[in-house]
């Protein structure tokens, strides 16, 4: 009886929130929010480029030029190109403008807008190489950025071996070094790139296909897409259009700002530069990490506790929460918390979503570090506390468990460590922590030897005080555990 | 003090108890004595309710416990019996992370609920009682075998049970350790405990006991005092185990084997 309410209860809530959603049109809800988000993944200059908060690029002022045409508040969102799809159709973002590629199969899930660039596949080289064209490279090795149209281009050709990067500057860095033979991309972005910072290469032949990128949308967002060319078309008319391309692709332009940083150098003045931009990503991982182990500590506890001395009952789901969580990669769950939960009515933030996968994640492997810890406890311990006339409870509480954290102070600082290192995964979901603050930076400034080291001494600084914590307790609790004899 | 009637204990085929009967008399040392395997120490636990037992009954003062009960009875029942017998552990146990007057006044404190003071001055005073003064702030790790034994009974004793039973007391101690044990136990006779050593030392049973029950194959075989059990044993099995030891001790004569004055 009971339960069927419960069930009716929960039928009720998901059919009032799916006529809640299909009340009101995708352009309908846009412009009562008044704001338009859009979805860019800012590691791709000239398109999207970060700086902290600050966002500049081609595809940024498009963005800024369209949502003052649609009499809207832009507000860009910067997240990795694996991630902006799923996060354009589970509704965080509004539109994606991300030098995307207008391709059939994109089209069968996603609407595409007018094309609002032309933009052919290219190929780099270094200079002097015997690559002429894209017809020279059967044998040879391919760098692409990963799930670009220049990979699939690249995947079509037999004989090519791809190398394949997250970003487009550790493809052209890899190129500059040696190991790949050439960088296919899109032509704009690599005649950018050489000119810009890796001046040893060259653009090898001109564009060998004709793409267009186009403002991607979610299937249903007719309305919203009708909106969107409407104003692409103002833009255009009104010359804005043509000023935002020759700002990013005019010759003299990029010849004015070929910056002075080099790809291949340690760079000082970047770093003074840069070093206040890592404060964001410092504090965020900083803050991810230790609350998800100051939340997770407790709960592992808990689920350790339930496993050694719980009911059946209990134990056995603790058991099998503890397998998928250890039996799944840490960036599926953080995928399957932001991405999939929406789809049974669980709606979370990003910053939730990725607190939430690090705390069930830690907490799992924090309450095998403590079941291993308890049962590695004599078992005449126990013994003696029950004949004392203590409960089970009050032996675990006051024997036990006193002598179990002393034995897991140094393991429990590993998973510390390594949650620290992993909340990296986050950037996923479009949290700009650490890690994902360095490549964006790294992109901008075409300076991963400058801001790579940099993001290691970050983390290290931020391991630094767990470590000394534990070298602490540890000596602390040392007269314990020595014996004299 | 204690009744034990009709005792078994089975370990699923193997039965380790088989109808033990014997009564332990209030306010004496009482060792029960006999061969490896003859299901003295578990006669210990199940006294103590480490043990569940299968059939018969155990009574300590106005506390029974009859083989085979329900764990809901049990958890009450359990908590009565240990609030009268307290256990001291042939490896002791002591708990490491706990000072020896921790380890003393643990179990007043969360188990009667006495403050702090008192209890910490219930400690002094029985880690007085056992020689061990000035130790109160060492941990186990910091302390002799002998030492660490000293600081069990300390604990067993600082919850002021009627009944104190020992498991193998002599087993972890070299010979002159032994006789201080031996000089230690007589001397707690002012506190009116009712004592239970199981040991398979005869000497050391025979230096310190008002009463010697023998055990083997799991039932108590003959019970009286150290005299009547040592010089005059009246059934065959005691006499054949008495036998046995005399001839070894003859072997070993010169060892120091524990006998105190």
């Amino acid at each position: 009886m009971t339960a069927r309410r419960v069930w009716g209860i929960a039928l009720v809530l998901v059919v009032l929130t799916a006529q809640g959603i299909g009340a009101q049109s995708p352009w309908e809800r846009v412009r009562a929010s008044c704001t338009l988000r859009v979805g860019i993944d800012a590691t791709y200059p000239p398109f999207g480029m970060a700086e902290g908060r600050d966002y500049s690029g081609f595809d940024v002022d498009i963005a800024r030029g369209l949502a003052r045409e649609m009499g809207l508040a832009p507000e860009i969102i910067n997240a990795s190109f694996d991630g902006v799809f799923p996060a354009l159709q589970n509704g965080t973002f509004d539109v994606v403008i991300s030098a995307v590629t207008i391709t059939p199969e994109r089209q069968q899930t996603l609407l595409f807008s007018d094309p609002y660039i032309d933009a052919g596949q290219a190929i780099a080289v270094k200079k002097g190489s015997p690559i002429r064209s894209v017809d020279d490279l059967s044998g040879r090795t391919v760098g692409v950025q990963i799930n670009t149209t220049a990979q699939f281009a690249m995947e079509k050709r037999t004989g090519i071996n791809i190398a394949k990067y997250n970003t487009i500057d550790l493809a052209l860095l890899d190129l500059q070094n040696g190991r790949v033979d050439a960088v296919a991309s899109d032509g704009p972005v690599l005649r950018y790139m050489t000119r810009m910072t890796f001046t040893a290469l060259t653009v090898a032949g001109g564009d060998y296909t004709a793409e267009q990128f186009g403002i991607v949308l979610a299937k249903n967002a007719d309305d919203l897409r009708r909106a969107v060319n409407a104003a692409l078309w103002r833009l255009q008319q009104s010359g804005e259009y043509a000023r935002i391309y020759t700002t990013w692709f005019g010759e003299q332009q990029a010849a004015q700002s070929a910056a002075s940083s080099s790809a291949l150098a340690f760079d000082t003045g970047l770093v003074a530069r840069t070093w206040t931009l890592f404060l964001y990503g410092v504090r965020l991982t900083a803050i991810m990490a230790m609350s998800s182990l100051l939340l997770g500590l407790p709960i592992g506890l808990g689920l350790a506790l339930v496993r050694v001395q719980g009911h059946r009952l209990l134990a056995v789901p603790v058991a099998v929460y503890v397998e998928l969580v250890r039996g799944t990669p840490l960036l599926v769950q953080i995928l399957f918390i932001y991405f999939v939960l929406p789809s049974l009515g669980v709606n979370l933030p990003a910053y939730t979503s990725g607190m939430l996968a690090l705390t069930l994640n830690s907490a799992a492997y924090m309450s095998e570090i403590i079941r291993a810890g308890i049962q590695s406890i004599d078992t005449g311990q126990m013994e003696a506390a029950r004949a004392l006339g203590m409960t089970a409870w009050q032996a675990m509480r006051r024997i036990i468990l006193p002598q179990t954290f002393r034995r897991v102070v140094p393991p429990l600082t590993n998973e510390g460590i390594a949650l620290l290192k992993d909340s990296s995964l986050v950037s996923v979901i479009g949290l700009t922590e650490l890690a994902r603050t360095g490549q964006e930076l790294a992109s901008r400034y075409a300076a991963p030897l400058t801001i790579w080291p940099l993001v290691a001494g970050m983390y290290l600084l931020l391991t630094f005080p767990l470590t000394r914590l534990a070298e602490y307790l540890e000596r602390r609790w040392r007269p314990v555990t020595r014996g004299t004899e | 003090m204690i009744e034990v009637t009709g005792v078994v204990k089975r370990y699923g085929a193997a039965s380790v108890l088989n109808g033990a009967t014997f009564t332990i008399g209030r306010a004496q040392l009482t060792t029960i004595l006999g061969p490896s395997g003859c299901g003295k120490s578990t006669m210990l636990r199940c006294v103590n309710r480490l043990e569940r037992f299968d059939a018969g009954t155990i009574r300590i003062g106005d506390v029974e416990v009859t083989g085979g009960v329900t764990p809901a009875d049990d958890r009450d029942l359990v908590s009565r019996v240990r609030e009268q017998v307290g256990l001291v552990f042939q490896n002791f146990n002591l708990f490491p992370h706990l000072t020896a007057l921790g380890n003393v006044i643990e179990a007043p404190i969360t188990v009667k609920r006495v403050d702090r003071a008192k209890a910490e001055e219930i400690g002094r005073y029985y880690l007085n009682r056992v020689g061990l003064s000035g130790k109160e702030q060492h941990y186990p790790a910091q302390l002799s075998g002998g030492q660490q034994q000293r600081v069990a009974i300390a604990r067993a004793l600082a919850m002021e049970p009627a009944v104190v039973m020992f498991d193998e007391p002599t087993s972890a101690l070299d010979p002159k350790l032994v006789r201080e044990v031996a000089t230690l136990l007589r001397a707690l006779d002012d506190l009116k405990k009712t004592l239970v050593v199981v040991s398979h030392d005869m000497e050391f049973a025979r230096a310190i006991s008002d009463q010697v029950i023998y055990f083997e194959g799991g039932r108590a075989v003959e019970t009286g005092t150290a005299a009547d059990v040592f010089e005059r044993p009246s059934e065959p099995e005691t006499r054949a185990f008495m036998a046995m030891l005399d001839h070894h001790a003859d072997g070993e004569r010169g060892r120091d084997a524990g006998a105190p004055s």
